[in-house]
């Protein structure tokens, strides 16, 4: 019902390209997420879906009805969405009730069933009883919560949320975090959710869409985007990433070789259109690798280990922090079981989960 | 060493909080508490006879309420006229915003005595330019306005007073949020609808305290009260107290209609800051986005064409008039056959006491403004950096005057110092006091407001690094500073080289001011050297504002200065 098919969008503001020629199919009851640093679009992309903006190009549809092309935009009061905003936007002169009613009331719903849906809805995000307060005697996450009801409240096939989370202290976020998934799944409700924490898009969405520039980079379910980056960029903003400098020895799909680390040559699959002697980017997550004692003479499976000197540990609690200096003379990050004992200067061997690496093209 | 430094602190506090003190009480609270003595006391006794006379006589009674009739009617055109300016400036794409904008400060800092001499040129009954026009030429004089009247009278006050509500309201407008009108949208709401369910309500606050602030205004102005006032026997409490020092003076009784009048000030004054702090949603200087601008395709045209219309009425005719007066041989004769330079030329050096009240003016409204914003320095760093007791005692105090409108301050004034062995009254000295007293609460908001901004830790790092304590005012605070009191000196000065409202009771023939000079030429009919004067008065106020303009740009190179104090000492 409420799928939305965004087709080739294009928004420019002056020189600036802020959506370039950008596709994005949306399923029905599908929580998506736009993620990305700031500037890349994600917002304009969804002001563009609320109809706040018009398309230079390119059109959005909801359910097979077109909304917006260049030349006609159906505008935001006749779309029947819902959209929170980072501010929550709660209006301050009037009250819990007032605010929540409102959608309602320009809905022409008559009072006694406004009064049990706001009440109904009021119980949903758990602020019963506050009915006749104003914005200004409740807390941000309360005042989140009227937002979300206001925009619920009216039943939309799709709620739009812009950094919904991002004025909320660390631990309420992660509260509100999880209501809000709860929340998705018992309304059944399309969401779509605009962050740049890539911890909120991964515990939150069916899919996200990576953007950069204006673009798509990759759009996938959290598991697939996090394990299976797309390209360096979306590697990077994924999280902490190892970024190691190599050369393809041996191009075989699964069963390639590619020399990491001052000439090391290590087991790893490579991707489509790489070839022997090509210089890459092995792209690995610290938490994807292992570092042991390099015992002395021969090892087993050299394939799957370089050898290095530890550098420096930290210790985090959950984890220990290693950087261990490789014989190319990089440096990268590792981290490793709490109990493990390493010590500065040691020689060690780093393994590699071969199924966690990904390679690209350098 | 540190408990050295400590005590050292604590000194320099309270010689500011003592000095702070003293100037108040003299420059405030004494003349106003000999100005209360003397409304309940006549010869040393006390007694309720001129409370009596001011409530139970009709002469006053009217007065009275025709100062509220006019308040009331420039309120309401301020918001007429503000809102739909406002409103078209920061909420659609009309083009030039910026004359708009121009039109409203030119308005505002406009004396409306000259406004009103300039009206009485056009729209007197039988010699107004305008009338004559249409009854001799057009022919039909059922359409001739009489400027002496209650309705001329509100028109050209709100000339003055509209600015106030525009400026609240057009801040206002661009503060509200763009996700709150969204939200709204988003919701279902169409335009209109989200103007009066989110917009309008928001924005409130801000209208309705300009008008507010206009009617304070509106009530206290005496140069136009006077001058369109008393022809048309439209008398009001500026001009009646102003009748009682007619000789004898009645102190008494001028005293009791003083007190009345600082009633309704301090009323509606009141009910402006409780309505704002109750009710003010707006949030200024927000990280929140910016409202789009309503594209309005040709009715801009419309809008525009209103901009135009309050430019012409409150600017181009009152100016184009004054300057053709000011350059005729004798206004009413053929036009460009008696130009002439000659009433400048007797204003400016023929003249002595026109030469004198412009040096007078321009020495008093550059210590006024020098002292309050002094003054209100001290008083804002001791409200701000100090935990001193009593600290916002003194600042409410500062803000007294605002409820005392000039005339007031000037019957104060005389009543505290005709009792003092001093004899400054008809010197410039007791000008200058009751300028800065009436102007006192512009240089302590300035002052806050400037150092407000000033985070205490900027500060406190020059101390850590060594720098003491004035060393820190002078190259920390000050320098940052120095924009926000900037502002607050020519805050000051604009409206003090046209002060009229207390001059009118204060001055003698050595003290005379540009403002009364004006309106004692005016008193004698001599239409032309008036106008010239009138435009001098303008070009004053002009220089004064573009210079101070290009002279406070030029401080806010303030934070480099910062790094150095705080690297380098």
């Amino acid at each position: 019902m409420a799928g939305i098919q965004i087709e080739r969008v294009t928004k420019r503001f002056g020189p600036v390209t802020a959506v370039r020629d950008l596709s994005l199919e949306i399923r029905d009851r599908e929580f998506v997420t736009l993620l990305g640093p700031s500037g890349c679009g994600k917002t304009t992309l969804l002001r563009l879906i609320a109809g706040f903006m018009t398309p230079d190009a390119g059109a959005i549809r909801v359910g097979g009805i077109t909304l917006s092309t260049p030349s006609a935009v159906v505008p935001p009061e006749k779309r029947g969405m819902g959209m929170v905003f980072q501010n929550y936007a709660v209006w301050p002169h009037r009250t819990v009730y007032e605010n929540v009613a409102f959608g309602l009331e320009v809905r022409k719903v008559a009072r006694a069933e406004t009064r049990t849906r706001v009440a109904k809805i009021l119980e949903l995000v758990n602020l019963s009883g506050l009915e006749r307060r104003y914005p200004s005697e409740l807390s941000g996450g309360q005042q989140q919560r009227v937002a979300l009801a206001r925009s619920l409240v009216v039943e939309p096939g799709i709620l739009l949320l812009d950094e919904p989370l991002s004025n909320l202290d660390a631990k309420l976020r992660e509260r509100m975090r999880w209501e809000l998934k709860d929340l998705q799944r018992r309304t059944g409700i399309t969401f779509v959710y605009v962050t740049h924490d890539q911890s909120e898009a991964l515990a939150l969405s069916d899919r996200i869409a990576v953007m950069h520039q204006g673009e798509t980079m990759q759009y996938g379910a959290p598991r697939d985007v996090y394990t299976r980056p797309a390209n360096k960029t979306v590697a990077d903003f994924m999280g902490l990433v190892n970024l190691m400098a190599g050369r393809v020895l041996r191009a075989a799909g699964d069963d390639s070789l590619v020399a990491v680390g001052g000439n090391h040559p290590i087991s790893l699959a490579l991707p489509e259109g790489l070839a022997e002697g090509q210089a890459v980017q092995v792209a690995i997550r610290p938490e994807s690798l292992r570092v042991a004692a390099l015992a002395s003479g021969p090892t087993t499976d050299t394939r799957a280990a370089v050898p290095g000197k530890v550098a420096d540990v930290t210790f985090l609690g959950n984890v220990i922090d290693c950087h261990v200096t490789l014989d190319d003379g990089s440096r990268i990050r590792i981290q490793v079981d709490p109990t493990q004992t390493l010590e500065v200067g040691q020689r060690v061997a780093v393994r590699f989960d071969r199924q966690a690496a990904s390679v690209f093209s350098g | 060493m540190t408990r050295r430094a400590a005590r050292r602190h604590v000194r320099i506090e309270h010689v500011v909080m003592a000095i702070s003190v003293l100037a108040l009480l003299l420059l405030v609270v004494l003349p106003l508490a000999s100005m209360v003595w003397g409304s309940v006391s006549e010869a040393g006794r006390p007694t309720l006879a001129h409370f009596r006379e001011a409530l139970g006589s009709r002469l006053y009674v009217q007065a009275l309420r025709n100062s509220l009739v006019l308040g009331l009617w420039t309120a309401v055109l301020s918001i007429a006229v503000g809102v739909p300016l406002a409103w078209a400036v920061s909420r659609t794409n009309i083009p030039a915003k910026r004359f708009v904008h121009l039109t409203a400060v030119i308005s505002y800092v406009t004396p409306p005595y000259l406004t009103a001499i300039a009206f009485v040129n056009l729209f007197s009954p039988n010699a107004g330019l305008i009338n004559r026009f249409v009854r001799d030429v057009l022919g039909v004089p059922g359409l001739t306005f009489n400027v002496f009247s209650m309705s001329g009278l509100v028109l050209v006050t709100a000339l003055h007073t509209f600015p106030f509500v525009y400026l609240l309201a057009a801040s206002a407008l661009e503060s509200v949020d763009a996700s709150m009108e969204e939200s709204a949208q988003i919701l279902g709401a169409g335009r209109w609808r989200t103007a009066m369910a989110v917009t309008l309500p928001l924005v409130a606050p801000a209208v309705l305290s300009g008008a507010l602030i206009a009617f304070v205004n509106a009530i206290a102005l005496f140069g136009s009260q006077a001058i369109i006032g008393l022809p048309g026997r439209v008398f009001t409490l500026p001009t009646r107290i102003y009748a009682l020092f007619d000789y004898p003076p009645q102190y008494g009784l001028a005293s009791a209609i003083a007190l009345i009048f600082v009633a309704i000030t301090v009323v509606a004054l009141y009910l402006q800051r409780r309505y704002l702090a109750r009710r003010s949603y707006v949030t200024l200087g927000g990280k929140g986005s910016r409202p789009q601008l309503v594209a309005l395709g040709a009715v801009r045209w419309a809008v525009l064409a209103f901009c135009v219309a309050v430019f012409v009425v409150a600017v181009l005719a009152p100016y184009l008039t004054l300057l053709a007066v000011s350059v005729s041989k004798s206004w009413g004769l053929g036009f460009w056959q008696n130009l002439t330079l000659q009433h400048y030329r007797f204003v400016l050096f023929e003249y002595d006491v026109t030469r004198r009240a412009i040096g007078n003016s321009l020495l008093l409204a550059t210590a006024a403004a020098t002292l309050t914003v002094l003054l209100g320095s001290l008083v804002g760093w001791i409200d701000l950096r100090t935990g001193i007791r009593g600290r916002k005692l003194l600042d409410y105090a500062s803000l007294i005057p605002l409820g005392l409108p000039g005339i007031v301050v000037a019957v104060a004034l005389i009543q505290f110092w005709l009792r003092m062995p001093l004899p400054i009254y008809g010197t410039l000295v007791i000008i200058l006091l009751a300028y800065t007293g009436r102007y006192v609460p512009l240089g302590v908001r300035s002052a806050n407001a400037a150092f407000r901004q000033i985070d205490p830790s900027l500060e406190e790092t020059a101390r850590v690094t060594g720098a003491g304590w004035l060393r820190t005012f002078r190259s920390v605070t000050l320098p940052l500073a120095r924009p926000g009191l900037f502002a607050g000196w020519l805050l000051v000065f604009v409206p003090a080289i046209q002060e009229l409202s207390a001059s009118i009771l204060l001055f003698s023939s050595e003290s005379i001011t540009l403002a009364v000079a004006v309106y004692n030429l005016y008193e004698t009919g001599a239409l032309e050297p008036v106008a010239a004067l009138a435009i001098v008065t303008m070009v004053i106020i002009t220089a004064a504002i573009g210079l101070a303009a290009r002279l406070g740009r030029a401080g806010v190179a303030g934070p480099s200065r910062v790094e150095r104090a705080t690297v380098t000492q």
